[in-house]
């Protein structure tokens, strides 16, 4: 590996993370310089370099957050929803705004996939409404590809469906695509040859296409590894700062830092 | 992991506000006065997460600025709250050795 090579590998993981490589490198280039001894040498493999660096800042301010601001986009107000005698939601609002991510957490039953699909429209609630301003990404937890199509026969499916053409729908569908780590030629395979990991990957590049103003994600990263699971979140944090509002249904909790709200569905007599 | 190296790893942070101590400098002088210091090769892998730790806790402030004709470096000096961390440190390691050592001496 060179020195070029193990900084530019440095680079990516620090963007990876969020975390702005400019002075970082500059340093490690120097150190490197300075030493004339090889990069693994001194520093180690380029991730777990960069990953003992974001411990070491975890809580500093290098890290690319902005408050959110904007317009409300979704408003869920009040949502009660029942399933026999067993009351799921209980008075439930969520409230995200333009630019703002959400997080959406709580123990298994707690309703967490049965709220999202009220926001996206696919299930009425008892009581309460909701109100989206825009248009609409959804992103099932699992589903939502169909086993005999190609990647790119999704894109023009579903690009169709908001309006684009089919070369368009293409383009868009491979370019977000790649930004995931998708594999390799894998856009004329159909879907049910794909792993977990990259159908999932499908499902979330489909709920990005044709630019909704609203994107609602179920647990979206199944099946995904670490290094793809960090690229979803650069992807919502993309869509973040082009003024989107994103809602993240998860039960990792330590990744809640990564959100600006959380809102926990976990009942009160259940803490 | 030999036990020098868990050694150092309980007292590196002291070190380098020790280093720091005989005046500000840059990451790869720094590992050199560690190293002239008896302290063994520290790698970069090691040493930089540990200042960047020290600078988020205030011990340590840093400032980009091009020496003599070269390059940018990140320059790296104690602040305030450094050296008082390093005094008190420093005197609670010389009680900790001499009980050590202490202990260790079979009567």
């Amino acid at each position: 590996m060179t020195v070029d090579d193990w900084l530019a590998a440095f680079a990516a993981e620090l963007r990876r993370r969020r975390v702005e490589p400019a002075a970082l490198v500059a340093e490690a280039a120097g150190h490197l310089r300075d030493s004339g001894r090889p990069p693994l040498q001194v520093f180690g493999p380029p991730t777990a370099y960069a990953v003992s660096l974001v411990d070491s800042l975890r809580g500093a301010t290098t890290e690319l957050r902005r408050p959110p601001s904007g317009e409300p986009r979704l408003a869920a107000v009040k949502i009660v929803k029942r399933y026999g005698r067993s009351t799921i939601l209980d008075g439930v609002d969520l409230t995200v705004h333009a630019g703002e991510v959400v997080a959406v957490i709580g123990a298994n039953g707690s309703g967490k996939s049965t709220l999202l699909r009220i926001c996206a429209g696919l299930l009425a609630p008892d009581e309460g409404h909701v109100r989206i301003r825009g248009t609409l990404g959804y992103c099932p937890q699992d589903g939502g590809t169909a086993d005999y199509l190609t990647p790119d026969e999704h894109y023009v499916l579903i690009g169709a469906g908001r309006g684009e053409s089919r070369g368009a729908a293409r383009a868009e569908g491979r370019a977000a695509a790649a930004t995931l780590d998708w594999p390799r030629s894998s856009e004329t395979v159909t879907a049910r040859h794909l792993s977990g990991g990259t159908r999932q990957k499908l499902n979330l590049v489909l709920a990005g296409l044709g630019d909704p103003g609203v994107l609602l994600l179920d647990e979206p990263y199944q099946g995904f590894d670490n290094g793809s699971y960090l690229d979803f979140w650069q992807q919502v944090w993309r869509w973040r700062d082009t003024g989107k509002a994103v809602v993240v249904v998860t039960h990792r909790l330590g990744e809640l830092d990564r959100a600006d709200a959380v809102l926990d569905l976990t009942s009160r007599s259940a803490r | 992991m030999d036990r020098r190296t868990q050694w150092l790893r309980g007292v590196l942070d002291l070190c380098v506000l020790g280093a720091l101590g005989r005046g500000e400098s840059y990451g790869y002088e720094i590992a050199q006065r560690l190293e002239a210091g008896g302290l063994g090769s520290i790698a970069g892998g090691t040493l930089y997460p540990a200042l960047l730790r020290l600078e988020r806790l205030g011990l340590v402030v840093a400032d980009w600025r091009a020496g003599d004709g070269g390059p940018a470096r990140k320059y790296y000096r104690l602040s305030p709250d450094g050296a008082a961390a390093l005094r008190s440190a420093s005197a609670d390691w010389a009680v900790f050795v001499d009980n050590v050592t202490a202990m260790m001496e079979v009567p």
